[in-house]
């Protein structure tokens, strides 16, 4: 009765909550409930029948499949060293802007990249990489270096990938930092100058403490995706001279899965993906729960 | 707190039922208020927010109710914006099977669940359709009878302007006698006279290529002959002979060194801005949008000129698949509505049907004078036959000499691949053996573009042939030994 009276007086947080509660249950709960489909054969009339571990047994016998996993880890381990920093350290740039807007001028343009969308970026890196004109080349040769053919380099396609996901996605990753920044007291700040702090100090003794509760949150919450080493950044920018080593996990479930129609073996390579997500998310939750008394609750 | 999780646990429950269905496979037929029987059609961009779609079903609505005496509403179904291919079997998995399906591929799936019907019966004992269907055509229904397209083979050609050619001594040896050194020395003409960057560019791999010079080579077929045995053409000797050519164009900058990163929108885009000399599209249409989006760019004297396929062990623009139709119009075996949505199929094949589907609609499209159809610019802008466009079709009128259906490039085209008309010997890759065919692709692919780019040297042709067949490759060779009759 107490629940119901309490509900009633926050009736309108409720009402607000059921759309993200609908959106959750639909994208994200029932498919796992539907997740079993990786144990059966789907039939589209009719009841599934119960298939066992075949679809696993068949996804861990492929070579390819093996290889595809090696190219996630990789390329899921450099965005996770070289892209995850750079966030951070921006915010910490820009929140030394004083000049207003010139702030906003500079955060609002670092944030347009994450409008983009794949295709359209994949357009441009390709300009931008061409070995005859494009501007990477061009500055290449005007140093005397030959130009690199970096779309179709085994050697460099890797960091392609890199450097154009941390363009689009550096500066939109900065906003829960710099929304931590702005949590800091103003005081803290005043205090540090009083006592001779210089800026550097500052940003080591004051803002960076203050931004480690966010950074292990996302940090965790980044790795449970560890595994989503980015379908549409890798389809737009694959080329056959690369597929060896930017073939993903999730290419590769859309060409064999989707293209083909193998439903249940594509439900196999996600649950996979997803338990991986879930060891790495509870993994680095508790270790960082022990070593630094911070998780994600 | 109690009440509040058993709030939510209701809530969930209710969701989940809301999106657990599989879909209605009702066995009566739907009829609407006016009586008419109602067919679902799912049709690549004719959705029911397409306006022109819309309409035209409406029109055949009419042709159907005044010739057949068919009482119809077609219902139009939606298909995800994305690749049609994938978003229409999620539409059929998850159970919405309409009567009329057109497949761009994944077909063999929902035939696997016995979803597709066979149409053998009702092409035996149609009064139009079996009058139009190719010698293709029979042989692929043969094969796999649930699919059908009527349309000219979909092989592609390559071609080039034809002021360009005109311009290049080499151009008239070529077009007499297209060996694979007369195709050498047009592309490097081009080239060296400055009329553009490079000679010939595809859209990411060089499968556009193969339909120039396949055969020229001797890869001749899916399964060669080689000692007796059959043997898959990419890992053939003949293979390992044009991918050393291909590498040969790629250094000299005949062929474009950015084919790799291509897409079919920018090696257009070459081809009408004068970067690139010879371009590979499919034969009719596709020749013809070329050929009038060139005269728009470049001016009306920019025609095309179909080129030969180059000329060597063999010619031709290489073998056509026979096992089936790789896109086409299917029922769906769970239609209470089967007999009728085949009538549908074969009013459009007989000369109303015909006239329809390929001329559009009349003072809109066309003009008649005298039964002589004379189209406008609106059917050369906007108009396209959705099904079927037989050789020589009877669309019960004549088209005016003046507006013809297809331009000179376009039918020339046609009439080429149709001269070099071969069937090739492959089959459908067995179930068990789709993960290791993929991976089989990817390393031809891999190794092809690496030879080509000469980051490795054909050399490196034997050790690919190798991994190929410890990827699967022995297994395969021998299921085609065993099967290829």
């Amino acid at each position: 009765m107490k629940t119901l009276k309490r509900m009633r007086k926050d009736l309108i947080l409720y009402v607000m909550l059921l759309p993200g509660f609908i959106y959750f249950t639909i994208f994200h709960i029932i498919p796992i409930v539907n997740m079993k489909l990786a144990f059966e054969d789907y039939k589209i009339i009719g009841e599934n029948t119960w298939a066992g571990m075949k679809h696993f047994n068949t996804l861990f016998s492929s070579p390819a499949f093996l290889d595809v996993l090696q190219n996630t880890i990789i390329i899921s381990s450099m965005k996770i060293i070289f892209i995850f920093p750079i966030p951070i350290i921006l915010s910490l740039l820009i929140n030394e802007l004083r000049f207003g807007p010139y702030r906003k001028f500079i955060q609002s343009i670092s944030y347009l990249p994450h409008f983009l969308s794949w295709v359209v970026i994949a357009g441009i890196w390709i300009t931008l990489l061409n070995p005859a004109d494009g501007a990477i080349n061009v500055i290449r040769n005007f140093f005397n270096l030959p130009s690199i053919d970096f779309m179709t380099s085994k050697e460099h396609i890797r960091w392609v990938l890199v450097f154009s996901e941390m363009w689009r996605s550096a500066g939109w990753d900065t906003i829960l930092y710099i929304a931590a920044i702005l949590k800091i007291s103003p005081s803290l700040y005043e205090a540090a100058k009083m006592d001779g702090a210089s800026t550097f100090q500052q940003m080591r003794y004051i803002t960076l403490p203050a931004m480690v509760s966010t950074v292990i949150t996302v940090f965790i919450l980044n790795l449970g995706f560890f595994m989503n080493a980015g379908f549409d950044q890798v389809f737009n920018l694959m080329n056959d001279s690369v597929l060896s080593v930017i073939d993903i996990l999730d290419t590769y479930v859309y060409r064999i899965g989707l293209m083909n129609g193998q439903y249940a073996y594509a439900t196999a390579a996600s649950l996979f993906k997803g338990v991986i997500g879930l060891i790495l998310i509870l993994g680095t939750h508790f270790i960082s729960k022990k070593i630094t008394g911070k998780g994600v609750w | 707190m109690k009440k509040l999780s058993l709030l939510f646990l209701t809530l969930f429950v209710l969701i989940l039922a809301a999106c657990s269905d599989k879909g209605d496979t009702s066995t009566e037929p739907e009829v609407n208020e006016e009586g008419k029987t109602v067919i679902k059609v799912v049709f690549k961009d004719d959705g029911p927010s397409n306006p022109e779609a819309v309409k035209f079903y409406d029109a055949l609505e009419v042709g159907l109710k005044e010739d057949k005496g068919l009482d119809i509403e077609f219902e139009l179904v939606e298909v995800a914006q994305g690749s049609y291919a994938e978003k229409l079997n999620l539409l059929l998995y998850s159970g919405t099977i309409p009567d009329l399906i057109y497949f761009q591929g994944g077909d063999e799936q929902i035939e696997n669940q016995d979803l597709l019907e066979d149409l053998t019966p009702y092409i035996e004992k149609s009064e139009h359709l079996k009058g139009i269907l190719q010698a293709h055509n029979k042989t692929r229904l043969e094969n796999y009878p649930y699919l059908l397209w009527v349309k000219n083979i979909d092989n592609k050609v390559p071609v080039v302007r034809t002021d360009f050619l005109e311009q290049t001594d080499s151009g008239a040896t070529l077009v007499k006698n297209p060996t694979v050194e007369n195709y050498t020395a047009f592309l490097e003409e081009l080239v060296a006279k400055g009329l553009v960057k490079n000679g010939v560019t595809v859209a990411g791999d060089i499968a556009e290529l193969d339909f120039i010079f396949n055969d020229a080579f001797g890869v001749t077929s899916s399964w060669l002959q080689q000692d007796g045995a059959f043997v898959y053409k990419k890992v053939s000797a003949a293979e390992k002979d044009k991918l050393a050519y291909y590498s040969e164009l790629y250094s000299k900058g005949l062929l474009d060194n950015q084919y790799l990163t291509q897409a079919w929108d920018t090696k257009e885009d070459a081809f009408y801005n004068n970067q690139t000399g010879v371009i590979v599209g499919t034969n009719g249409k596709v020749v013809d949008f070329y050929n009038s989006r060139q005269k728009q760019v470049n001016g009306e004297t920019a025609t095309l000129t179909v080129l030969p396929p180059a000329k060597g062990v063999s010619q031709g623009y290489g073998a056509i698949s026979v096992t089936k139709e790789t896109r086409g119009l299917a029922i769906s075996s769970q239609s209470p509505n089967k007999e009728l949505v085949f009538e549908i199929l074969d009013y459009l094949a007989s000369p109303n049907g015909l006239k329809l589907d390929s001329l559009g609609y009349e003072g809109t499209h066309y003009t008649t004078n005298v039964d002589v159809a004379e189209l406008n610019d609106k059917y050369y802008s906007e108009w396209f036959a959705r099904y079927w466009e037989p050789m020589n079709a009877d669309l019960g009128v004549k088209v005016s000499e003046d507006t013809p259906l297809l331009s000179a490039p376009a039918k020339q085209s046609q009439e080429a691949v149709n001269s070099y008309y071969h069937e090739d010997n492959n089959f459908t890759i067995p179930e068990d053996m789709i993960s290791q065919w993929d991976a089989m692709e990817n390393l031809y692919k891999e190794y092809a573009a690496d030879i080509i780019t000469g980051k490795k040297s054909i050399d490196a042709f034997d050790e690919f042939v190798t991994k190929w067949h410890a990827s699967g490759g022995e297994q395969l060779t021998k299921y085609a030994n065993e099967n290829i009759k």
